[in-house]
């Protein structure tokens, strides 16, 4: 009974190409992010400024996508599934343009620490959360493409570890700067750093509740867990 | 306004067309103040259902209907029920507007003449021109009330047969697809008619148009095969429909 094309056929095509977008942008910011977080490790400045560069791209996908469904529900008023379809790219959209630039802002930010004393373990402590971050974009576009409700959640609970990378890095940061002022201007960004792949990783979640509702209807009722506690920290903790 | 109390209650509603069972097992409750839209693809049922409501389907002779229809605890199609006086208290209006060939005044005044519903010529006009200011049309013919009806647009038409309907005072108003014959504007006049209509009567409207359904009701049914499939609030059905006949339905997959 249920089919799963549209009898006008076009209106499948307008849907599809929108999806596709979606699929090319997260590519993108996958990319930028590795890109940016091997650029801070390997001080490539060349690279840095390649990810910069690139965040235009980014944008751009984002600005059609938004042209394109503004279009889709003015020609052809989509219902059901398809309305939330289009009212979820658009807000995955968002989300991925936004882990664009906060990759951008890491690469801004690697070009500046080339030129500082390495701070020891950080750089590669970044990368490995830049890449579990990156897996969750991953994942979480996978499931966006299969409509897989099971694998949305996984990457909402998962969240959790890229937090606790976090908290980690934020202690670690507070150590080397007590132990020697010196370090204070490269931790500094290196927290940003930290705290901007942190927030990615919440995009992601926000993207798992997209695909979540996307299927269902409705978005998940129950709260994630959360480990960033790094409001509560006062620093003297050890 | 939207209220909770039921008009008109279908139980186990059958209806037959010689062999051909075209409306099987509905339960519907109609509510006052409400406008319910019967969607669904042609020959689902759904405008022989709406002629159950008021027995316009007993003019067909092949027509058999089983089951209940009450209207405040009576069943319509009860023998000591009069289908005329049914009708005035459940009016019609149809897809293609059906003026009298008299003037605008005689298809108003047609109802409460032939129903003795009012007494004097002062009453009567007071009668006319209400129903013709409840349909939005009095601004526009009230210096040619014995001009033929026949001569007016296709839209101020059909909102001189809704003036009509409304006429004899009914509780509950039916419609037939009755912008399908009209341009968008006429459309746009008839459905904000209708929403006005409602805070009056229970409304239900056939149509074929699911963005008139998303726009003028607050209930809306989907018919299928001559099963009710699904009966919820409009923008439940409009966002998530909880059966797939339903979601395929109306986001265009089937026809």
């Amino acid at each position: 009974m249920k089919k799963d094309t549209h009898i006008t056929t076009a209106f499948d095509r307008d849907l599809e190409a929108i999806e596709t977008h979606i699929m090319r942008m997260a590519g993108l910011v996958e990319e930028a992010i590795l890109n940016a977080a091997t650029a801070l490790e390997t001080r490539d400045e060349a690279l840095a400024s390649a990810v910069r560069a690139g965040d235009k791209a980014i944008d751009a996908l984002e600005e059609q996508i938004n042209m394109d469904a503004a279009r889709l529900i003015a020609l052809r008023s989509p219902t059901a599934a398809d309305l939330r379809t289009v009212l979820t790219a658009m807000k995955i959209a968002g989300a991925l343009e936004r882990c664009g630039d906060y990759a951008k802002n890491l690469a801004k930010r690697s070009n500046v620490l080339a030129q500082m004393p390495a701070v020891a373990g950080s750089a590669g402590s970044i990368r490995r959360m830049a890449k579990a971050v990156q897996l969750q974009l991953k994942n979480v576009l996978d499931a966006y493409a299969r409509r897989d409700v099971v694998l949305a959640e996984q990457v909402r609970q998962d969240d959790h570890d890229v937090d606790q990378m976090y908290n980690a890095l934020f202690r670690e940061f507070i150590t080397h700067m007590m132990e020697d002022p010196r370090n204070i201007s490269a931790c500094m960004h290196l927290h940003f750093i930290a705290k901007n792949i942190e927030r990615m990783g919440d995009h992601a979640t926000g993207i798992a509740e997209q695909v979540i509702y996307l299927v269902t209807g409705s978005l998940p009722a129950e709260a994630r867990p959360k480990a960033d506690n790094t409001a509560l920290m006062t620093g003297t903790e050890r | 306004m939207t209220t909770e109390t039921t008009k008109m209650t279908a139980r186990s509603v059958q209806v037959f067309y010689g062999d051909n069972h075209a409306i099987k097992d509905v339960d519907v409750d109609i509510l006052d103040n409400t406008v319910t839209a019967f969607i669904g693809p042609s020959g689902c049922g759904k405008s022989t259902f709406l002629r159950c409501l008021n027995r316009m389907n007993d003019t067909i002779d092949i027509c058999r209907v089983q089951g209940e229809i009450l209207m405040q605890g009576e069943n319509i199609y009860d023998p000591r029920v009069d289908p005329v006086q049914l009708r005035a208290k459940v009016g019609m209006v149809f897809q293609k507007p059906n003026p009298f060939p008299k003037s605008i005044y005689d298809n108003v005044a047609y109802g409460p003449k032939i129903h003795g519903l009012t007494r004097s010529k002062a009453e009567l006009d007071e009668v006319v021109e209400k129903s013709l200011r409840r349909a939005a049309l009095w601004a526009e013919v009230k210096d040619r009330l014995h001009a033929p009806g026949t001569g007016l647009s296709g839209g101020q038409q059909q909102r001189l047969c809704i003036a009509r309907a409304i006429a004899t005072n009914p509780e509950v108003l039916l419609m037939d697809e009755p912008c399908s014959a009209l341009d968008p504007i006429a459309t746009a006049q008839v459905e904000e008619l209708i929403d006005e209509l409602r805070t009056q009567f229970a409304v239900v409207i056939v149509t074929h148009s699911m963005q008139q359904a998303a726009r003028v009701s607050q209930r809306t049914a989907f018919f299928h095969l001559g099963n009710l499939v699904e009966y919820g609030e409009t923008g439940q059905i409009f966002t998530t429909p909880r059966d797939p006949r339903t979601e395929s339905y109306i986001t265009g997959r089937i026809g």
